[in-house]
């Protein structure tokens, strides 16, 4: 028998009232898998993310399904939803310094969420905590529990975030932009922190954010959002590798990489014409269509569907394979 | 910020593109006007056509019940009419309340800008200042300036002028400052232009949305204060009337609970109300935040 | 190394910081004591040549925002000299000053925040003129301008929140190059920009350098991205520049150890897809 996975979400729809930022996004994140959400601004991803949280602004509402140990997230209360969050699924935010409490201290936020979800008593908690503090790699753990957020760095901060959210064993944890606030050179560490805690404690982690390397490091499995649909899923060297939607092929080939570099000063990326279409003002069909080179009647007309592991797109980019056939 | 509990989510992605002009007609909006507008035409219908002299007492015809012929509201202590007398009530209420309003939103506009923009001495020296008036009673100040001036409708703007300039003085630095922190600021200053330039053409039309809206809520706290302090006794006298006035004159003649309290009681409670209400519903409509901002 | 790289070492700077020193004064930590005193930049040298695109790059807190409205002439400098077409821009007379100021624009990081959202962006785009008093055709100037960042004139009539943030930064590199300038100066130009954006945006700052004979000041925190739009990299470190030079040879053999973390916190796909990113 399989193994029941960590986060099971059927044909989420966020919407409110007027605007529809999740039009029905199916994924599965096995137990202790690691997948990536990747998708600019507007493509729905951190309303995605929010709704499986129970975190939805006010006036948004979700539909669908999100089955995860045993029970359909969407359907849950918010009491049952605050009992479950930190404890089988956590999150870890953009923002270190806003997601923690200003007022109190970092080694107190620590022991309550330890203390709230286990029958640790405090001395225990605090063992726990000084011990997830370790594990962060953070020197001085001791004094690091006794000070307050706005006293330590950004990297700092997010290491305790980080160290928060797997204080509980959770099965799951949603990462939100968790290293875009960060200087450039401290992303790779907490990158590498989450990476082996969540190896080592077989969790399960959903990864959210615009940066495809990001995605190429720490993933197995990615969906690509546009618009608030997947347009591809699969595995992340497969993906990524030979995409076969033309926005993910566009994306890949707007990062710099060394070969741009390589070249003299009149080398360009390739970018992706226009922009992201606003949610109140979707294109009919495919709504990537205005952008598209490949784009022909029918992606005018009809919107394509995503089934299974490949892209939701009428004229799939060529794989490589068959490009390189004679 | 009406999401501060989603300040985590990423800027760059959870934009969660507000509706097209959602809320551009609200249900506040449209009481707040509807109430202020007719407290307007009453005022100015007052100018034209009051149904009797409402300082002329006439001991035949007092204390008419309401709907007496010629008295839709029947008549004071002293025969004078109760409508005449709300009617021009309405008109001291919109001079007193909005010539204090005004002032203050004047003077707290060129106090506020100044201290926003004009360095650290200059914010100290004002805004300290704004703290040191903010700490003496409203009240006292409007004692002291009756005492001096003699009570009366342009005692009473001075007075609400005192209360709500340092109000207005911090909302509108607190404003300035932010508007003074952006991006285009920096621009501006980059290529050249000077501070009253930054200010006039920048700032101000950024906090416009700002200043409508503390108007309309201080224009209510001016009508209420000015009540206040006319039932107290130090505001409007005769032959000026004004709500807080008969409300006065209704408590010494017959004891607070005449029907006579209920009326000008009445008239303030709408008034206020709609004005409360006008200034909230400007607030979402006028809040940049709130616009659709797609192409 | 091409034609152009080859002809601007020749060619004598246009923009110049000399041995730049920057202190700040810190808040008293006692009553009486001495203030204490935070050096900023510490002789900074730093040059542009005509027609060449430098890159500016190091971490938060290394003093990249001191330098650059230094560079721009909005904080002058407690020692040290900056040059603009070998004048000292800080004693010159009132018009070379003004010279300086047509000729050195910046670009901002946010593009939001960069345009006053109660302005039509064609009055936006006019101010620079009417500011700096250029004489010329002003309506054709704007027509001339949007069509070098790729707008259309239909843009002029409209407000800023009705533009996306790329199309946004379009307008703020447009106002830029409304009063001609020499030099164009962009802080984290692309950095509050999506992925597929960025790419626009970074093509068409490398045009406007090519067509326009542009000088270019790059600053950004990510290496791959300044290595991209430029030829020669400035790279910080605690307010000293550390190491300047070819962008293929910081990442290939770094010298300074601020350019080796930079060289090694860049992540790229193919990096991921080997497993080594996070090695």
């Amino acid at each position: 028998m399989m193994a029941r996975p960590a986060l099971d979400v059927r044909d989420l729809v966020v919407g409110n009232g007027t605007l529809t930022a999740v039009r029905g996004v199916s994924f599965t994140v096995p137990a202790g898998g690691r997948m990536g959400l990747v998708g600019e601004s507007g493509s729905g991803k951190s309303m995605t993310a929010l709704a499986l949280m129970g975190l939805l602004p006010m006036g948004w509402n979700a539909a669908g399904s999100v089955l995860h140990d045993g029970v359909d997230l969407v359907q849950q209360s918010d009491r049952a939803m605050s009992a479950r969050r930190g404890r089988t699924l956590s999150m870890v935010f953009q923002d270190p310094l806003s997601a923690l409490d200003p007022v109190r201290r970092v080694g107190h936020q620590i022991t309550s969420v330890i203390r709230r979800h286990t029958d640790a008593d405090r001395r225990e908690a605090e063992r726990r905590a000084l011990e997830l503090i370790n594990q962060m790699k953070l020197p001085r753990g001791e004094q690091i529990l006794r000070a307050y957020p706005h006293e330590l760095s950004g990297g700092q901060r997010q290491r305790i975030m980080i160290a928060m959210a797997l204080a509980c064993y959770p099965q799951l944890i949603i990462a939100d932009e968790p290293t875009t606030a960060l200087d450039v050179t401290v992303q790779k560490q907490v990158l590498r922190l989450l990476n082996g805690a969540v190896k080592e404690r077989g969790c399960a982690l959903l990864m959210i954010t615009h940066d495809l390397p990001v995605i190429a490091a720490m993933c197995d499995t990615v969906a690509v959002m546009y618009a608030g649909r997947i347009v591809e899923m699969g595995p992340v060297a497969e993906v990524f590798r030979s995409p076969r939607h033309h926005y993910t092929r566009g994306l890949l080939d707007s990062q710099p990489t060394m070969d741009n570099i390589a070249l003299d000063g009149s080398s360009r990326l390739a970018s992706i014409p226009g922009m992201v279409p606003p949610l109140h003002d979707l294109p009919a069909g495919c709504a990537f269509h205005p952008r598209c080179n490949a784009a022909t009647d029918t992606c005018r007309m009809r919107m394509p569907e995503l089934v299974g592991d490949n892209a939701a797109c009428w004229n799939p980019v060529a794989a490589l394979a068959e490009l390189s056939a004679p | 910020m009406s999401n501060i509990g989603l300040q985590h989510s990423a800027p760059s992605a959870s934009t969660p593109a507000k509706a097209p002009r959602r809320g551009t007609w609200n249900m506040s909006l449209v009481i707040g006007i509807g109430l202020t507008v007719g407290f307007l035409v009453i005022a100015i219908v007052s100018f034209f056509y009051l149904p009797s002299n409402p300082n002329i007492p006439n001991i035949r015809f007092r204390l008419l019940p309401a709907g007496s012929p010629g008295h839709l509201l029947g008549t004071d202590v002293l025969g004078r009419d109760i409508v005449s007398q709300l009617m021009v009530g309405a008109r001291t209420s919109i001079l007193v309340g909005a010539g204090g309003a005004t002032i203050s939103l004047l003077l707290g506009t060129i106090t506020g800008l100044i201290a926003a923009a004009y360095g650290k001495i200059a914010d100290e020296a004002i805004s300290r200042s704004a703290d040191i008036m903010l700490s003496i009673p409203g009240m006292v100040t409007a004692l002291v300036l009756a005492a001096t001036m003699g009570p009366g409708a342009l005692t009473t703007i001075f007075a609400l002028t005192a209360f709500f300039t340092p109000s207005f003085t911090r909302v509108i630095r607190s404003a300035a400052m932010s508007v003074l922190q952006e991006d285009f600021i920096t621009a501006a200053k980059l290529y050249g232009r000077g501070r009253v330039f930054i200010l006039a053409r920048h700032v101000l039309p950024n906090i416009a949305g700002v200043m409508i809206v503390q108007f309309t809520l201080y224009f209510a706290a001016g009508i209420l204060t000015e009540a206040g302090l006319s039932y107290l006794g130090v505001g409007v006298t005769r032959p000026s009337i004004s709500w807080g006035l008969m409300l006065n004159e209704a408590q010494q003649s017959v004891g607070i609970s005449s029907p006579l309290a209920i009326w000008p009681g009445l008239a303030i409670v709408f008034v206020v109300l709609g004005l409360n209400l006008l200034g909230d519903g400007l607030r979402d409509v006028l809040d940049p935040k709130l616009k659709p901002r797609a192409a | 190394m091409n034609a152009s790289a080859s002809l601007s070492v020749l060619s004598a700077p246009l923009l110049e910081m000399r041995q730049v020193t920057q202190t700040y004064a810190l808040r008293r930590q006692s009553l009486f004591g001495a203030r204490p005193s935070l050096k900023v930049l510490d002789h900074v040298d730093l040059d542009v040549r005509p027609g060449e695109a430098v890159g500016l790059v190091g971490e938060s807190g290394s003093g990249k925002t001191t330098l650059t409205r230094i560079l721009t002439g909005s904080e002058r400098p407690q020692s040290g000299n900056v040059l603009f077409d070998g004048f000292d821009v800080w004693s010159a007379d009132r018009e070379k000053r003004r010279h300086f100021r047509r000729s050195v624009q910046i670009v901002l990081q946010n593009p939001r925040s960069s345009l006053d959202p109660r302005m039509r962006v064609g009055t936006s785009l006019l101010e620079p003129l009417r500011s700096l008093q250029i004489d010329c055709d002003h309506a054709a100037r704007v027509i001339e301008v949007l069509d070098q960042v790729g707008l259309g004139r239909n843009a002029i009539e409209r407000y800023p929140h009705e533009f996306s943030g790329g199309q946004l930064q379009r307008i703020a590199i447009a106002r830029a190059l409304m009063p001609g300038p020499k030099v164009l100066i962009a802080d984290e130009p692309v950095s509050a920009l999506d992925v597929s954006i960025q790419a626009q945006v970074l093509n068409l700052l490398k045009d406007l350098v090519r067509n326009l004979g542009l000088s270019l000041v790059f600053i950004a925190h990510d290496l791959s991205v300044v290595a991209y739009a430029t030829s020669r990299v400035f790279v910080m470190s605690s307010g000293k520049i550390v190491e300047v030079g070819r962008p293929l040879d910081l990442f290939t053999k770094p010298q300074a150890e601020a350019t080796r973390n930079l060289v090694g916190a860049v992540l790229s796909v193919e990096g991921g897809l080997a497993g080594t990113a996070l090695d």
